[in-house]
């Protein structure tokens, strides 16, 4: 058993040498298709991070009834929106509060602070925030249905429309990363295609000699893997070095506003998750392409 | 050991390859297949070796009915089958010694084994020199004998030769089919060749058995030894004429019966 594995890794290592030249544009291929990955990987996932930032940055002002000053009936109103489904945090802030942020906030209009100061017209607020963007406008109309709210603020339809965007955005970046992959696929399953017919020989060999299907694929299959493997360096490299100079030259910021993902470990994971594509894709590669030849002989 | 029994088989495209073939052919027996391009030849080996299965009739090989094998079950029954070919099919970037241990290798033979069995091939088929000479640096008659050994490397109770000489000259030729006598004798091995090579066929002659358009139109004993062959014929034709005149006599024998 053991012997037989060795024998098959070892014959993939000879196969990958004696045939330098087709595992090489082999190779090749993976290169070119898991850079694109990669860079699809990175921005799909910096775009997600992005977008779960601002959702998350995203909230809802619940405004409680002036009839209610209770400090109990306050506390459970807060209780009521914490079990809402998708809620994250809920902070109180009494209408004092809020007319102090408003008056910090426009330092300007002093009359007109002066004026309201004993007469404030402000509610009583919960900020709420939610795990996810897209529960947002069911968190608000079950806030809107408590008794003791008044009403409920949103950013307004813009604030859908930006969730909407980066969940498009969002599904947009992974359908990508994955059709880079199936592509990958193909590419690696052509050119081993081409190196397998040419070595239908050695096929029909150990077919007439009474080895089995499985017998005949494991070297090929390893030798994919070696391809696939081969075929991660450049590209793995060169986005770990594109990535941490983009990350050095922005100071960790794009756009001054978006903050890009800390290099560690987050590079560290996509070089695995990038080898692991590699395997699967030189794996499967191989694997549909023998598979298809002896299908054609029994 | 052999045994067609109402062999038929037409191929998907609608080629009629045989029709109603019965034939037995006993262990140790050494056989020609003869007849020309295109009369059904391949289809037979094919048949034999599970490659094809048949479109009726049974193919039976040691007891087993070869065209009943499941595709998993193919290459275990395989392994009682050695097959060699008109175009040697070595392996290139593999030494002649390589070569040969490859049959048995990918059948799980123990290393010792294979060492002791390649050798003991080699010099049955005269090569031990040539154990670490890669294939284009031998003549091809010796190729072809690289071919044969590992064919009986795993110790086929059949041993299957399509053309083995047509690539070859006669004296070379004549090697081969020696060395065929000698694995038929010495390791009690079923010898089956198909062949064109008429002078072979009659310089060792063997049972013989002449497929013409799907149809066996002979099956000679003692093969051609007393067949009076003009020198200058070529094989197709030779084939061809025989077979009308087997068809001839069949017809003539039709109508004495009626």
């Amino acid at each position: 058993m053991f012997r037989r594995f060795f024998r098959h890794i070892k014959e993939g290592f000879i196969g990958v040498g004696r045939h330098f030249g087709m595992a090489f544009s082999s190779s090749a291929s993976v290169t070119i298709a898991l850079f694109l990955v990669g860079l699809f990987l990175v921005l799909t996932y910096n775009l997600n991070v992005i977008a779960k930032d601002i959702e998350q940055s995203i909230s809802l002002s619940a405004l409680v009834d002036y009839d209610i000053t209770s400090q109990t009936t306050i506390d459970n109103l807060k209780k009521e929106i914490l079990n809402i489904e998708g809620v994250k945090e809920v902070d109180f802030r009494s209408k004092d509060d809020e007319f102090t942020f408003y008056v910090e906030l426009y330092p300007d209009v002093k009359e007109f602070n002066e004026y309201y100061r004993d007469r404030n017209p402000f509610h009583d607020a919960f900020l709420v925030s939610v795990d996810d963007g897209t529960l947002l406008q069911d968190v608000k109309l079950k806030i809107e249905k408590i008794n003791g709210i008044d009403s409920v603020h949103d950013g307004g339809s813009n604030t859908y429309l930006l969730i909407n965007v980066l969940q498009k955005v969002r599904i947009f970046g992974g359908i990508l990363v994955l059709a880079l992959t199936v592509l990958a696929i193909y590419l690696i399953y052509n050119t081993i295609s081409i190196t397998i017919v040419a070595r239908d020989t050695e096929i029909w060999i150990m077919k007439n000699v009474g080895a089995k299907n499985g017998y005949i694929r494991a070297p090929f299959l390893v030798e994919g893997i070696i391809i696939g493997i081969l075929g991660s360096i450049i590209p793995i490299a060169a986005i770990i070095a594109i990535y941490l100079y983009t990350y050095k030259i922005s100071s960790g910021t794009l756009l001054g506003v978006f903050t890009l993902v800390e290099p560690t470990p987050f590079l560290v994971y996509l070089g695995l998750a990038l080898l692991g594509i590699s395997i699967v894709v030189g794996f499967l590669g191989s694997y549909l392409s023998v598979s298809k030849l002896l299908r054609n002989k029994r | 050991m052999i045994k067609f029994k109402k062999v038929s088989k037409t191929y998907k495209n609608g080629t009629h390859a045989l029709y109603n073939i019965n034939l037995n052919i006993e262990q140790g027996e050494f056989v020609y297949i003869i007849g020309k391009t295109g009369s059904g030849k391949s289809t037979l080996i094919k048949l034999l070796d599970g490659e094809e299965i048949p479109s009726s009739g049974t193919v039976s090989v040691f007891g087993t009915n070869v065209g009943k094998l499941k595709n998993r079950q193919v290459p275990l029954y395989r392994r009682n089958i050695g097959v060699v070919f008109q175009d040697y099919r070595l392996l290139p970037k593999k030494t002649v010694f390589e070569n040969i241990a490859y049959a048995m290798e990918v059948v799980d033979k123990p290393k010792n084994e294979i060492r002791a069995r390649v050798k003991e091939v080699l010099k049955l088929v005269g090569l031990t020199d040539k154990a670490q000479t890669f294939p284009k640096q031998i003549s091809g008659g010796q190729q072809q004998r690289v071919a044969i050994a590992r064919a009986i490397a795993n110790k086929p109770k059949i041993l299957i030769a399509d053309e083995p000489t047509g690539n070859l000259d006669p004296e070379m030729s004549n090697e081969i089919i020696s060395l065929f006598e000698r694995i038929n004798k010495e390791e009690g091995t079923t010898v089956l060749i198909v062949t064109h090579d008429l002078q072979t066929v009659k310089n060792f002659p063997k049972r013989t058995i002449q497929i013409d358009s799907g149809h066996i139109v002979r099956d000679l004993p003692n093969g051609l030894k007393d067949e009076i062959i003009p020198s200058n014929i070529e094989a197709d034709d030779y084939f061809d004429t025989t077979a009308k005149l087997y068809l001839a006599n069949a017809i003539k024998e039709d109508n004495k019966n009626v």
